[in-house]
């Protein structure tokens, strides 16, 4: 946190003028729920804050139960997202998945984070919690392929069914692959395709060294 | 999105009458964009709603992961784009949440002026193509005349009307101009009496009544469990605004009140609207007498981080600041190591942006929490048990718009 919202919590809500919003955006974090929560499990949570968002890491086989309790106990009714995300090929454990919940007793939001591994991504559904998290986790099938244990219609959501791949997978590539795959000219690739871009024929057109002089002169040659 | 042939379609049997399979949308007039909902009759009661969404997905996701958060901000216009500075002001509001920027004073309340107008006009969209889902044609006429004052307002702000692209990382584009002022006064001064000529129409309109009350009802519990968001969690008695829960912009310093619903009908959510534009006129009004001089664009001791873009005058007869200019513009800027989740209180409901970043020029994850896609999913348990003709009414009430549904 930096120094300048130390200095703004510090004066009270009514002095701290318009200049301050800051300070207002990032104190809707809840360390004393996740104080609570930590305490009540405590072999499997861990608590990390940035910018005023407290985010509780939770192992996938404890999720459903941590985030129920925090729903009955704790008052968190608001079920706000549920979201995948992926650190990249490397990474071990590679996926997150990232349950935000809102307390509207108290103001107050909490994350959840649960880590999967990269072979066979897979953590009970939380719709029996949230019945809203059931649009939620298919679209988190749809982009990372997690797997959602319980979940009544694990379908592809915004994707059309007869995609092949997880888009939002880091490796798959931003032009698309194979049927998907952008026409090279329209994501602003060179024209000899030496820049690893996906490889569609130019257009007849188009002037480059692969086909030459679009009237069929050699080069020096004079019309 | 689900291909219609393949779709696996359960009918239970134990019914009197062969059940019917209806597809509404995705080109239904009344489902305002590119909607499908795959209902199943008993008779002309509904039994069944499998909403289908993903016909407008753009994979802005991914996108965002691409590009630096300065470059993504012209995406942001086509989520919701009945209200697309609105989602300028939270998107910025996101990235300077993560990467610790405030904007200064001036460019706060500019602010609040771009998310308050796009939000009655949104709303007066959301109105008239609702009234005239019913029948009631004058409402979408008289809506469109005020949505074109905004509109002409939108235009002095920055110089388009649909792809605004207005805000900077901490700030705005530019200060608004000598004669948007008394522009914005003779619309905030006429716009209550508008308001009220379409309460006039609607309110106690015996028809109007009769197809919204007791239609459609959202109970406390789905909306929460549903995480509904807006005028439609509001609708049914949840006291939750962002900008009353944790305000940006400052918008505790101005007064105003979140309406509230009691019932959770079609009816409450469509009074909630209407109560939160004349609510929209208050703040705009209380803004034009308070609003601070000021720089647009926060750029304390920033010539080393070289992460918010310099005034664009400045630009045009300094140097340094072109050079700078091109540097952002060029090499993208580099952010701290960390994540954020941030919404702001669109027309719509809560948008929300989670960033991650691992510290390099682009986000590694940024997640577009768009709130018609919590809000339509309600529609699951919502829409069995009406008849057809209510599924109008109820589309219309929660108000949904496809752009930042499927993203």
């Amino acid at each position: 946190m930096s120094d300048r919202e130390h200095e703004n919590e510090g004066g009270a809500a009514g002095a701290r003028g318009r200049a301050g919003s800051l300070a207002t955006m990032t104190d809707h974090g809840d360390p004393a729920a996740a104080q609570a929560v930590h305490e009540r499990f405590p072999d499997v949570t861990c608590v990390a804050e940035y910018q005023g968002d407290v985010r509780v890491h939770v192992e996938p086989a404890h999720e459903v139960e941590v985030i129920r309790w925090a729903r009955d106990e704790l008052g968190y009714a608001l079920f706000v997202d549920r979201l995948g995300a992926d650190h990249g090929e490397d990474a071990e454990p590679r996926f997150d998945v990232i349950t935000v919940v809102y307390n509207i007793k108290t103001d107050k939001r909490l994350i959840f984070i649960t880590t999967l591994p990269e072979e066979a991504p897979e953590t009970p559904t939380l719709i029996d919690v949230y019945r809203g998290a059931n649009w939620f986790e298919r679209e988190t099938y749809d982009m990372y392929g997690i797997r959602f244990t319980g979940h009544p219609n694990l379908t592809r959501i915004l994707m059309p069914e007869r995609f092949p791949d997880f888009p939002l997978r880091r490796e798959y590539p931003m032009e698309g692959k194979g049927d998907f795959a952008a026409p090279r000219r329209a994501i602003g690739g060179n024209v000899d395709g030496t820049d690893g871009k996906v490889a569609v024929p130019p257009h007849p057109g188009e002037p480059g060294e692969k086909h030459g002089d679009p009237f069929g002169r050699t080069p020096g040659q004079r019309t | 999105m689900t291909d219609t042939r393949t779709m696996d379609v359960e009918v239970a049997e134990d019914r009197h009458a062969e059940a019917m399979m209806i597809n509404m949308g995705p080109q239904h007039p009344s489902t305002h964009g590119v909607l499908r909902l795959v209902l199943e009759l008993d008779g002309e009661e509904i039994v069944k709603c499998m909403p289908d969404v993903g016909f407008l997905h753009r994979a802005k996701e991914k996108v965002g992961e691409t590009f630096s958060l300065h470059k993504f901000i012209p995406y942001t216009d086509r989520l919701d784009y009945l209200a697309p500075l609105s989602n300028n002001v939270a998107f910025a509001l996101a990235a300077e949440k993560l990467m610790d920027i405030e904007c200064p004073p001036r460019a706060q309340a500019i602010r609040i002026i771009c998310h308050e107008l796009s939000r009655i006009s949104a709303h007066l969209l959301g109105l008239g193509a609702y009234a005239m889902d019913l029948g009631a044609m004058t409402i979408f006429l008289w809506t469109f005349r005020e949505r074109e004052t905004i509109y002409s307002l939108i235009e002095r702000i920055c110089g388009a009307r649909f792809t605004t692209s207005f805000t900077r990382i901490g700030g705005v584009e530019n200060d608004l101009p000598d004669d948007f002022w008394p522009k914005l006064a003779a619309f905030v001064k006429e716009m209550p009496g508008r308001v009220d000529e379409y309460e006039a129409m609607l309110s106690r309109n015996k028809i109007w009544v009769k197809r919204t009350q007791g239609v459609g009802v959202i109970t406390k519990e789905q909306a929460l469990q549903f995480g509904l968001t807006g005028p439609n969690l509001r609708g049914s008695g949840v006291e939750y605004d962002v900008r009353k829960a944790h305000p940006y912009l400052g918008y505790e310093n101005y007064e105003f009140d979140v309406p509230i619903g009691t019932e959770g009908d079609c009816y409450d959510r469509y009074l909630c609207r209407i109560m939160e534009m004349r609510e929209s006129v208050k703040i705009l009004d209380q803004v034009l007498q308070t609003i601070p001089d000021g720089p647009v664009i926060n750029r304390e001791g920033d010539d080393e981080l070289k992460s918010v873009l310099p005034e664009k005058e400045k630009v045009l007869t300094n140097m340094e600041a072109l050079i700078h200019q091109f540097m952002v513009g060029t090499t993208d800027v580099n952010m701290p190591e960390g994540e954020v989740y941030f919404s702001a209180e669109n027309p719509k409901g809560e948008l929300g942006f989670y960033i991650r970043s691992d510290g390099g020029l682009t986000p590694t994850r940024l997640r577009i929490r768009g709130p018609s896609f919590a809000n339509l999913q309600v529609l699951t348990e919502l829409v069995p048990g009406h008849m057809i003709a209510d599924v109008m009414a109820i589309l219309g009430s929660i108000d949904f718009v496809m752009g930042e549904c499927d993203r």
